[in-house]
C-alpha cells in the first residue's frame, strides 16, 4: 500500500538518517572543493551543522511535530558553520517553519515546505549564486511543486523523483559555474544536500538506521571539546596500586578481578608478574577496588587522582590565562567590543594587541559555528560588538549569530581575509559612532588585497592554470595568482600580481612551517623589488598557509 | 574705549615679521638644546631645529621666563590700557598657569586667556581677538568669549613615527594605547586639554582618510553641520611636499576653500618628530 503521510516519528528517523548519510560522505565531499587546498571543508562544515541538530533530535523521546521541528531548526542554526552549513541550516529552518504546524505531512505540505526552505535560504545569502547548493535545493522544490500539482500522492514515488531531479540539477552545476567545470567537480554543497536526501529516503523505505552517535568532534571549537571532555568523564577517580600477592592469583582470579573492576569502572589494566599485580582503573568508588584487591595481598604505591578536578584545574588554568590575556580590558561595560576569528599564535597576538577582546580560533581550516560566535558574544561585555570573521566562509555564520543576538548590537565587518581583519581593527576610531566605524572599517578593509600561499592536494585546472598535486599555489582574492614547484618564486609571482602603483604597504605573515630566516629572505627580495613600498614582516604562525601576504 | 594690546607666544605660528605687521607681540618659546638656549624664530629657525632633532642631541622645551613676560607687559602698558595675553594650551605647557599667576599683580589690566589652543587654532583665536577689539569689547569680555569658544576646535595629527612620542615620555597614555607589534601611523587629536591618541592607521592614505572623516564628523556633530561656518587649517612638521598633496585631497572634499598651511610650532614638533601631517577645524566665532 502506498504511504502518503509522514508523522513526527518517521520524520525524525529520516532526518537522523539524512545526517548520518551526509556524515559518511563528508571526506569525499571535502575533496570536491574547487581549489585543491589541503583544507577543503564543505563536507565537514555541513556535517557539523546537521549533526548539531541530529543530536538534539536524538535526545527527544517521543517528539511531536512542533518539538521535532524546533530541535531541527535551533540545533542546525546554532551549529551552522561555513557558508554551506549556514545555507543548510536555513533550508532546514524554512522547511520546519511549514511542517511544524501539522501532525503529519503529505505531498502537498512537503512541496510547500520545500518552497519555503528555498525561499528562506536564498534570503540568507547576499548575492545568491547559481550552480550551488541553492540551485540544487531550488530544483528539488520546483520538482516537488510540479509533482504535487500533478496529483502525486504516493510519497515513495514522490521522494524518489525529487532525488532523481536533484541529482540531475547537481550534475548540471558545472555548466552554470565555470570554475566547477574547469576543476572537473560538481558543487560540493549540492552534493552534501543530496546525501542528506538519500539518507532520508533510505529511512523512509525502512532501512536500518543507526542511532548511535559517533560524530568525530575533533573539528569542533576548543571550548566545545572541553565541555565534551567534562561530560565524558564517567568515572572520576584514576586509581592505581600494586598488589603484593599473599594469596593465590591465577588466571581464574585474574579474570574474576577484572570482571569486578569492569562492573565499577573502565580503563582497566591488570598486569600480573610473579608475586605482584599492577592495577589501574577509573572508577567512582576507589574504595571498592581497594577492598577487593586486599583479598589477594597487601597494597603499595597507591595513587588516586580526582580526574574531574584535574580537568577543572585545566579549565581554570585556561580561564586564568584568558583572563590574564585580556587583563587590560576593563570589566565594566564598554561601548565597543571586538571579536575576531584568528588562526595561528602570531596573528592572534596581533589582534589582541589591537584591542580585540575575544579571539575565536578558526579560519579556513576550521570554520567556527554560529554557536561559537554566540559564546564569544556572551563573553564580551560591550553594547556594540564588532565581529571580524576574516574568512569569506565565516561571514554568514557571523551574520546568523548577529541576528540571533538581542541584548547587544552586533556589527559584522565582512572581512574576508586575516589582513582585511587587521586593517579593519586598526582603522577603528573610538570617537565615532558604531555605524560610522562600520562604514570606514569596511571601506578600508576592501582596499586590502590578500594573497595566500599553500600547496595543491590534487591535479586540477583553474583559471587556465594547470596545477599538479604538491605544487605551491598563490591564491589571491579572485583566483589563483601563481603556481609552481619553487616556493620562493610562487610567493614573488603572487606579490607581483598584487602590487600596483598605488600600493604603499606590503605585509608578510609567515606560517608555522616557515622559519624566520626563510621569511627574512622573502622580505628582502620583496623590499628590493618594490622600493616605494613599506614592507612589514610578522610571524603569523598559521598552519597550512606558508605565507599570507597583503598589499594596501 | 580702552586701548588693548595682544600678546601670544610663538606656538601661534605667527612669526616675528607677521607680528610686526599685525601690531601684536609674539613671545618666543625657549628651547634648551645641549647646553644652549635658543628662541623660536629669533635664534632658532625651523631648519636648524630639525637638524638638531635628527642628531641625537637632547632638546628640551621650556616656558618663557616670567621676567621676560612681565617685561613685555610692562612695556606695553606704557602705551596700552589693557592686555589680552593668550599663551599655548594649558594642557600642553605650564606657561598659561604662570601667566595667570603673574597677571594677578596687574590689577585686571592683563587678561590671560586659557582657551586651550595651539598652532593654527591659536592663530585663529588671535585673529578673533583683533576682531573683538575692533568691535569694542573690553579685555575681560574678550577673555570670557574666547574661553567659552576655546573647545570649538580640533587638530588631528598623523605621526610618521612613534619614536619621538616615546622618547619624550611625556604623552604616555597616547603612546601606550598605540603599543602594538605592527608599524602604525597613529593619528592624534588635540582637543581641549589633551593631546591624545585618536585613531591608528597602517598607511598614510588610511591616516589621511581618517583625518578627513574626523573633520567631517566634527562639522556634522559638533559644529552645526555647515562647512561654511568652519575654518579648515593644515599644518605639518618638515614635510612640505606631502602636505601639499594632502591639501589637494582636502580641497577635493571641501572645494573652493582657502586653506592656510603652516609649519607646526616647534613645541609640538619636538614631541612628534618630522613627517607629521595635521588638519585642524575651528568653528567660526559669532559675536
Amino acid at each position: 500500500m502506498a504511504v502518503n503521510m509522514i508523522d513526527a516519528g518517521l520524520l525524525a528517523k529520516m532526518f537522523i538518517a539524512g545526517a548520518k548519510s551526509l556524515e559518511s560522505k563528508k571526506e569525499w565531499i571535502n575533496e570536491l572543493n574547487v581549489f585543491p587546498v589541503p583544507d577543503g571543508d564543505t563536507g565537514t562544515n555541513m556535517t557539523l551543522t546537521i549533526m548539531s541538530a541530529a543530536k538534539e533530535v536524538i535526545s527527544l523521546a517521543q517528539p511531536d511535530m512542533m518539538t521535532l521541528c524546533k530541535a531541527i531548526s535551533s540545533g542546525s542554526l546554532r551549529g551552522a558553520r561555513g557558508n554551506s552549513g549556514v545555507i543548510l541550516s536555513q533550508l532546514l529552518r524554512g522547511f520546519t517553519k511549514v511542517v511544524r504546524d501539522y501532525d503529519s505531512v503529505d505531498v502537498d505540505i512537503i512541496a510547500v515546505a520545500f518552497d519555503k526552505a528555498v525561499e528562506t535560504a536564498y534570503k540568507a545569502v547576499m548575492k545568491p549564486k547559481e550552480g550551488t547548493i541553492l540551485t540544487v535545493a531550488k530544483g528539488m522544490a520546483e520538482k516537488a511543486a510540479e509533482l504535487a500539482h500533478n496529483g502525486e500522492s504516493d510519497l515513495d514515488s514522490f521522494i524518489k523523483q525529487i532525488i532523481e531531479h536533484g541529482d540531475y540539477v547537481l550534475s548540471q552545476t558545472p555548466e552554470m559555474l565555470p570554475v566547477l567545470k574547469q576543476a572537473g567537480v560538481v558543487d560540493s554543497g549540492g552534493q552534501g544536500l543530496m546525501e542528506v536526501m538519500r539518507g532520508a529516503y533510505d529511512a523512509f523505505l525502512g532501512k536500518e538506521v543507526d542511532f548511535t552517535m559517533t560524530t568525530n568532534v575533533s573539528h569542533a571549537a576548543k571550548a566545545n571539546i572541553d565541555a565534551q571532555a567534562e561530560m565524558d568523564i564517567k568515572f572520576g577517580y584514576c586509581t592505581e596500586f600494586i598488589i603484593m600477592l599473599t594469596k593465590n592469583f591465577n588466571i581464574k582470579q585474574e579474570i574474576d578481578f577484572k570482571e569486578y573492576l569492569e562492573s565499577i569502572g573502565d580503563s582497566i589494566v591488570v598486569v600480573a608478574d610473579d608475586d605482584i599485580v599492577k592495577v589501574h582503573v577509573h572508577t567512582n568508588d576507589p574504595g571498592l577496588a581497594i577492598q577487593r584487591a586486599l583479598k589477594y595481598g597487601a597494597l603499595s604505591n597507591m595513587k588516586i587522582d580526582n580526574m574531574r578536578i584535574e580537568h577543572q584545574e585545566k579549565l581554570n588554568l585556561m580561564a586564568e590565562k584568558e583572563a590574564a590575556e585580556t587583563a587590560e580590558t576593563p570589566m565594566e561595560k564598554k561601548d565597543f567590543g571586538f571579536i575576531s576569528v584568528s588562526v595561528g599564535d602570531g596573528i592572534s597576538e596581533i589582534f589582541t594587541s589591537l584591542g580585540v577582546d575575544f579571539i575565536i580560533e578558526g579560519g579556513q581550516t576550521m570554520n567556527p559555528s554560529t554557536e561559537d560566535m554566540l559564546n564569544a558574544i556572551s563573553k564580551v561585555n560591550a553594547d556594540n560588538i564588532f565581529i571580524l570573521p576574516n574568512n569569506k566562509n565565516i561571514v554568514l555564520a557571523a551574520n546568523q549569530a548577529a541576528s540571533l543576538t538581542e541584548d547587544k548590537k552586533i556589527l559584522v565587518v565582512p572581512t574576508k581575509t586575516i589582513p582585511q581583519g587587521i586593517t579593519a581593527a586598526i582603522n577603528f576610531v573610538p570617537d565615532l559612532s558604531a555605524e560610522e566605524n562600520l562604514t570606514n572599517m569596511e571601506g578600508e578593509a576592501e582596499r586590502v588585497k590578500t594573497g595566500e600561499v599553500t600547496y595543491a592536494v590534487r591535479d586540477t585546472m583553474i583559471d587556465d592554470k594547470e596545477i599538479h598535486q604538491g605544487d605551491y599555489m598563490g591564491i589571491g582574492d579572485k583566483g589563483i595568482l601563481s603556481v609552481g614547484t619553487d616556493l620562493q618564486s610562487v610567493v614573488l609571482e603572487m606579490v607581483d600580481a598584487m602590487v600596483d602603483e598605488d600600493s604603499e604597504l606590503i605585509s608578510i605573515y609567515y606560517g608555522s612551517d616557515i622559519d624566520e630566516e626563510a621569511a627574512g629572505v622573502i622580505k628582502d627580495k620583496i623590499e628590493e623589488k618594490y622600493p616605494d613600498c613599506d614592507i612589514e614582516l610578522q610571524k603569523g604562525g598559521q598552519p597550512i598557509y606558508y605565507y599570507i601576504i597583503s598589499v594596501e | 574705549m580702552a586701548k588693548i594690546a595682544i600678546v601670544t607666544d610663538s606656538n601661534s605660528g605667527i612669526t616675528q615679521n607677521e607680528a610686526k605687521e599685525l601690531g601684536i607681540t609674539v613671545i618666543p618659546m625657549p628651547f634648551n638644546i645641549g647646553e644652549e638656549t635658543y628662541y623660536e624664530d629669533i635664534t632658532l629657525s625651523q631648519e636648524q631645529f630639525y637638524e638638531y632633532l635628527k642628531s641625537d642631541v637632547d632638546i628640551c622645551t621650556s616656558q618663557p621666563a616670567p621676567a621676560d613676560v612681565m617685561k613685555v607687559w610692562d612695556e606695553l602698558l606704557k602705551e596700552y590700557d589693557e592686555i589680552v595675553h593668550m599663551p599655548m594650551s594649558s594642557g600642553l605647557s605650564g606657561s598659561c598657569q604662570t601667566a595667570i599667576m603673574l597677571s594677578e599683580d596687574y590689577d585686571g589690566k592683563v587678561c590671560v586667556v586659557n582657551n586651550q589652543r595651539i598652532s593654527v587654532t591659536l592663530r585663529q583665536a588671535i585673529f578673533d581677538t583683533m576682531l573683538l577689539i575692533d568691535k569694542g569689547y573690553s579685555a575681560k569680555e574678550i577673555q570670557k568669549i574666547l574661553e567659552e569658544d576655546g573647545l570649538n576646535a580640533s587638530i588631528y595629527i598623523m605621526l610618521d613615527t612613534l619614536y619621538y612620542l616615546k622618547k619624550g615620555g611625556r604623552i604616555t597614555p597616547a603612546a601606550a594605547a598605540l603599543g602594538t607589534l605592527l608599524k602604525l601611523k597613529p593619528v592624534l587629536q588635540i582637543q581641549g586639554e589633551k593631546l591624545d591618541a585618536f585613531a591608528k592607521a597602517r598607511t598614510v592614505s588610511q591616516a589621511k582618510s581618517i583625518m578627513i572623516n574626523a573633520i567631517k564628523s566634527d562639522i556634522n556633530t559638533r559644529f552645526g553641520g555647515n562647512p561654511e561656518d568652519c575654518c579648515i587649517f593644515m599644518a605639518h612638521t618638515n614635510s612640505d611636499d606631502v602636505i601639499n598633496e594632502f591639501k589637494q585631497e582636502i580641497l577635493k572634499e571641501f572645494p573652493d576653500r582657502e586653506i592656510i598651511v603652516d609649519p607646526l610650532s616647534l613645541s609640538v614638533s619636538c614631541h612628534i618628530g618630522p613627517g607629521a601631517l595635521a588638519v585642524a577645524i575651528v568653528k567660526k566665532l559669532h559675536v
